[in-house]
């Protein structure tokens, strides 16, 4: 497997539906979930997950309390290139504040945006352009 | 009665001065001045003169001028010019430059004065008003853009959720795991509820009035005692509570139950899940017509730097989803209403305190 995936989110519902939906597209994804950004970021800075994948889909609330998702992209845009390379930031939020996703596009970190709620659907095309984007196999 | 309206009045001529005074002193609170340190000096004093007369012809400075260098720094007071000289030039002067809103001519005569000041009087209040009403009115903006943007999310954050739940649960067969997620269901709509709740707590604090009764503080709490016992028992914290009341205390009992069911929910829902002895303590203690609360835990503490920004509405010091940010915005608004204050202390991973004082009414 060559895909695996991080969720952060302040919302256990949240995280159980994103979850769901990854592993039905298919069971052997690795699914990482955070509450809390800056757990999050410490894991991505340690730079340490299993060998063989290439990339890291990473599912990113916007607002949370503490870190928010502009804060996290933000310390995420000063790591090194190298490890950025490895990680396709996708903002999930359920704003429909123009301001709010002005802001989330400003950032080159994150490269698509989903406004909530999230569906299967939504998803399964998610990983086949990513798939097919980057090559990967995803057996 | 109301108080008596302030007023100052200046003049380089004693016997002006000492006559201005016999004649208004009933009515007005006057203040003189013979020169303009003396009058700035009564200003400084009293904020609240609403109406200063000054004569036209003094050493040193003018009238006008005189009125001139006050404008920017005492704004509210009306300004009324005593002169004996009205030539044209002279009134385009004291209007443009010293902003007068009356001539009075000498010799003045009560009557006058009287009215002068009762006009006066009116605009200041006028202007009083609107300045009040205008700083009610930049606060409930920038409060209805807080909401507009807090209804983005914290409404349709959980709505959407639901959605994405539904929608999860056409692929879902395990039923184990169907009522997993409808734990997790149950759990946003809670919040959502909750949060539509203290919403109505806030509309009411920031429009209610106050219904002042006596308050037996044991009676109070013995009431939503069994509430917190359920959460006592089920999360294995310890739950003490001393009251010592042995005055009368009169107060708003909704305010007050505001703050203590706030503070005490707070206690319990942010505990430190690595504690072995966890506790809630609370102490209330009326003493000389002052309240004294203080809601102690064992919890989670409060960052240091998040201290000054846990009061402010929708402020979230903690990543556990349970927080609506209306909270402890409620209970310094219940405070606002009851002239309480409150005080709080924390220590990171070891526990907080909040620390009430209410006076009686």
């Amino acid at each position: 497997m060559e895909l695996s995936f991080i969720i952060i989110d302040d919302t256990e519902l949240d995280h159980f539906i994103a979850r769901k939906m990854i592993t039905n597209a298919n069971n052997a994804y690795k699914v990482q979930s955070f509450l809390d950004a800056s757990q999050a970021l410490d894991y991505i800075m340690a730079d340490e997950h299993e060998a063989g994948i290439k990339v890291i889909l990473v599912f990113l609330d916007i607002y949370m309390p503490l870190m928010n998702g502009f804060e996290f992209v933000e310390e995420f845009e000063k790591l090194d290139k190298a490890i950025q390379d490895k990680y396709y930031i996708v903002a999930l939020t359920s704003s429909i504040e123009i301001s709010d996703l002005n802001r989330i596009r400003s950032y080159t970190a994150v490269k698509e945006k989903i406004t909530k709620p999230l569906m299967a659907e939504d998803v399964r095309t998610l990983i086949n352009r990513i798939a097919a984007r980057f090559n990967l196999k995803l057996n | 009665m109301a108080e008596k309206i302030k007023i100052l009045y200046l003049d380089d001529e004693m016997d002006n001065l000492t006559g201005f005074k016999a004649t208004l002193r009933l009515d007005y609170q006057v203040f003189t001045a013979v020169n303009i340190p003396g009058a700035m000096e009564h200003l400084e004093k009293h904020p609240d003169i609403r109406v200063i007369f000054s004569d036209q012809r003094m050493p040193g400075k003018t009238g006008v001028e005189f009125f001139e260098s006050i404008r920017s720094t005492h704004p509210l007071p009306m300004r009324i010019l005593i002169t004996a000289y009205t030539d044209i030039d002279s009134v385009i002067d004291s209007i443009n430059r010293g902003n007068i809103f009356r001539f009075v001519k000498k010799p003045w005569v009560e009557a006058e004065i009287i009215s002068a000041i009762e006009e006066a009087n009116k605009f200041y209040q006028a202007n009083s008003m609107l300045a009040i009403k205008n700083e009610e009115l930049q606060r409930a903006y920038s409060e209805l853009d807080k909401f507009a943007y807090s209804v983005s999310h914290d409404i349709r954050g959980p709505l959407s959720g639901i959605l994405g739940a539904i929608n999860v649960a056409r692929d879902m067969h395990d039923l184990a795991e169907m009522k997993e997620m409808l734990f997790l269901m149950e759990k946003s709509l809670k919040k959502l509820d909750t949060y539509i709740l203290s919403m109505h707590d806030y509309y009411s604090l920031q429009r209610g009035e106050l219904h002042i009764g006596d308050i037996d503080f044991k009676k109070m709490i013995d009431e939503f005692k069994d509430i917190y016992k359920v959460f006592s028992n089920t999360a294995n914290i310890d739950f003490k509570v001393n009251i010592n009341q042995r005055e009368p205390f009169r107060s708003d009992t909704i305010p007050l139950k505001l703050i203590l069911n706030n503070l005490l929910s707070n206690a319990f829902k942010y505990q430190n899940k690595n504690t072995d002895a966890k506790m809630v303590e609370l102490n209330i203690e009326v003493h000389k017509g002052v309240a004294t609360i203080q809601v102690a835990d064992s919890g989670i503490g409060i960052l240091g730097n998040h201290l000054g920004e846990i009061f402010n509405l929708f402020y979230r010091a903690s990543s556990q989803e349970a927080g609506s940010g209306f909270g402890l915005y409620n209970v310094k608004s219940a405070l606002l209403k009851l002239n309480g204050q409150i005080e709080v202390n924390s220590v990171l991973n070891k526990g907080t305190t909040f620390k009430v004082t209410i006076p009686t009414k």
